[in-house]
């Protein structure tokens, strides 16, 4: 099996410095695990953090020069349909350039692939050309869906820590530098100014104990009924 | 801040009582004239704590938070101020119904299992923002997948039901052919599992900009970080955005009457996905920051080997009080608290615990709070929806025997 990792330019939140996103180096850890060939892909002018990904278990990475601000859509799609892979693996979200998380679904699109979102463990299926995937779900449920390959899949943060790093492996994987066309990036009338952080909301209890609500020395039994009906009168649980 | 100015003399002299022609001058000095306007009406201290008084038995409580709560006293403080007590304000809410929306705004409402979480009521809250914008007179559209309790106090006046065959592109490929029909002015999701997936699949689709994970959204602006949170981009509310969580209030007006929206669309198939199966999630081996239900422990409980069976059986995650995990009792992976996990759970069940501050910080966030403990003063019982003051260790048993007898 043949897959591509692709890896976008992240930035340290603190330091702002150029590193390998964590959830991209996640991504590297299951696409190892489903052995086969496993390569990474970047579109872009940094290759500082990008190298990273090579001490994280890649063997080699393809790097498609592009000026910084320039779409990387359509140099992707070029490159990944000579590439013929069969699976495609990506972060749900950048972190550190727009961090919108559509690139995996414009490609997925362009391609004219099936997209599956937020996996926490990937396993080859029973028959051949098919991927098992599974998705995270709110409050730890699973959606296992069956895939028939090629794909594409996005990583959620859930999905089982990065292989560890290890600095010889980087300096002895192989880069490989393509030339590709720049796209003009779309331009957008968003304005951009520096960041505000905003206050959330307050996260306050909507129930406080009110008269009806506080028993004085009930009997056990009358207390243990009443506890599984508070339970299921507001949806918790339902028991038997 | 300016208030009138009062000119003494002439207020004096207003007042003045007419009276004989020798007689001493006499001024009525309760009566309020032009030049000496009565000024703001004077409050009234004790009848405003009187108001927020919580009839309960024992020790006097009062409730000063501002939530407005169906309290017998509560809704009384305007009627007590006016001196007349007698007629109560009715309590009863009325639905709003907008016969002939202006434009609609769309809310994608995931709800699994059928409950409203408090995400997906931030996310109808945001659109009822956006539908009262300027002039208002927009509906919110509730666009859910199953039969849902609760929309129209949650601030829907219509709801979609779009039929899914559990797969993502057929949810987004119906919702698109919505929108081309009803052309909504905005469309929210949250920014968050199957919301967030769909909105990028449209947003593909459309050929249109998403605004993704709005840190700020009001009638006029919508700003959303960039760069790691180094720059942000602010723009006018555009069609398709998603919603950071905790980042807009729920609504909390009248209810709308949630009236069902006909749709029809022929449920399309994807063909690559060959199977779907939903894995529930096992609580018991759950994180504490991942669960909904926490079922807790703390020095009130000797016995830990019932305590382990009744959360099992309450299909709860176990956690503990420092107390007990320094005591080596429960692992140190299940402390709730400060120094242990803040939870994101709906729902904690605490066994003995006293509500140090501490632990209190830890569960800020759950909605319902059941406490069973045999100090009516704890802090615990305070906190609690329901409160229980009784022997942790007989409830345990009553508990576990009552939930045999449900299962079987
Ligand atoms: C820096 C710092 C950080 C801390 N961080 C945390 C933290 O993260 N998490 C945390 O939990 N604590 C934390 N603590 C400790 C905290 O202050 C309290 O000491 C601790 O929470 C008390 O635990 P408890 O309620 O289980 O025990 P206690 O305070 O001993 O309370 C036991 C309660 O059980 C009741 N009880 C007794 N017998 C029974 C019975 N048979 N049936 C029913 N009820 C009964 C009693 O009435 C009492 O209310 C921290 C303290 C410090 C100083
Ligand atoms: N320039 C790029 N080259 C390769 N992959 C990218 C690039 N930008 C983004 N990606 C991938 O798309 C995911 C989502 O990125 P974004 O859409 O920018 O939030 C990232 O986690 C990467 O896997």
């Amino acid at each position: 099996m043949k897959s591509v990792v692709l890896l976008s330019d992240a930035r340290h939140p603190v330091s702002g410095r150029a590193v390998l996103s964590r959830l991209e180096a996640q991504a590297i850890g299951l696409g190892t695990a489903l052995g086969g060939t496993l390569t990474g892909l970047h579109a872009g002018d940094c290759e500082d953090g990008v190298q990273e990904s090579l001490g994280h278990g890649l063997s080699a990475l393809d790097i498609l020069s592009l000026p910084p601000e320039a779409d990387p859509v359509s140099a992707l799609t070029d490159f990944l349909k000579a590439q013929k892979a069969d699976l495609i693996l990506a972060g749900r979200r950048g972190e550190g350039g727009f961090d919108s998380g559509l690139l995996p679904y414009a490609l997925a699109e362009a391609l004219g692939l099936p997209i599956l979102a937020d996996a926490v463990a990937l396993t080859p299926g029973e028959a051949t050309d098919t991927l098992v995937v599974d998705q995270a779900l709110a409050k730890g449920a699973r959606r296992r869906v069956t895939v028939r390959l090629p794909a594409l899949v996005t990583v959620h943060p859930l999905a089982p820590a990065p292989l560890p790093f290890a600095f010889g492996a980087m300096r002895r994987g192989t880069i490989r530098r393509h030339v590709a066309e720049a796209a003009d990036a779309s331009t957008d009338p968003v304005e951009e100014r520096p960041y505000r952080a905003r206050p959330k909301l307050m996260r306050t209890s909507s129930a406080t104990a009110s008269a009806e609500n506080l028993h004085v020395g009930p009997e056990p039994e009358e207390a243990a009924r009443l506890i599984l009906d508070y339970l299921e009168s507001n949806g918790i649980r339902r028991y038997g | 801040m300016t208030r009138p100015r009062i000119d003494p003399r002439a207020s004096r002299t207003e007042q003045r009582v007419a009276s004989g022609e020798n007689g001493r001058r006499r001024y009525d000095l309760s009566s309020r004239t032009a030049s000496n306007p009565i000024g703001p009406p004077r409050r009234d201290p004790r009848q405003e704590w009187a108001a927020s008084l919580i009839d309960r038995p024992g020790r006097r409580r009062y409730d000063r938070s501002q939530r407005p709560v169906a309290r017998g006293g509560a809704s009384n403080v305007e009627a007590a101020r006016v001196g007349s007590a007698a007629e109560a304000v009715s309590t009863e809410p009325t639905v709003r119904i907008i016969e002939e929306p202006a434009f609609l705004v769309f809310a994608f409402v995931d709800a699994p299992g059928g409950r409203l979480s408090r995400f997906d009521r931030q996310v109808l809250g945001g659109a009822r923002l956006l539908a009262d914008a300027g002039g208002g007179g927009g509906a919110v559209v509730a666009i859910v997948a199953e039969e849902i309790d609760g929309l129209g106090a949650a601030g829907a006046d219509r709801v979609m039901s779009l039929p899914t065959n559990g797969s993502a592109s057929a949810r987004a490929a119906a919702l698109r052919a919505a929108i081309e029909t009803h052309a909504p002015r905005h469309v929210l999701f949250a920014e968050d599992g199957d919301a967030a997936d769909c909105a990028r699949r449209l947003s593909v689709a459309l050929g249109e900009p998403l605004f993704s994970n709005v840190e700020h959204l009001t009638a006029r602006q919508v700003v959303r970080p960039n760069r790691g949170r180094r720059a942000e981009l602010a723009a006018a509310p555009p069609r398709l955005m998603t919603l950071g969580e905790d980042r807009a209030k729920m609504h909390a007006g009248a209810p709308g009457e949630a009236r069902p929206l006909e749709f029809e669309t022929a449920p399309s198939d994807d063909q690559a996905i060959l199977s779907v199966e939903i894995i529930p999630g096992d609580p018991a081996r759950l994180a504490l920051s991942e669960t909904d239900f926490v079922v807790s422990a703390g020095n009130g409980v000797t016995d830990f080997e019932g305590f382990r069976e009744l959360a099992a059986l309450m299909k709860g995650t176990p956690g503990a009080s420092r107390v007990v995990c320094d005591a080596g009792l429960m692992p140190r992976g299940a402390q709730v608290g400060a120094s242990g996990t803040v939870l994101a759970a709906d729902c904690y069940f605490a066994l003995g615990i006293s509500g140090a501050p501490q632990h209190l910080q830890g569960i800020a966030a759950c909605e319902q709070v059941i406490a069973v403990n045999t100090d009516l003063h704890a802090a615990m019982i305070e906190r609690a929806g329901l409160a229980i003051v009784q022997d942790a260790q007989l409830v345990m048993p009553a508990l576990i025997k009552l939930l045999k007898e449900r299962q079987s």
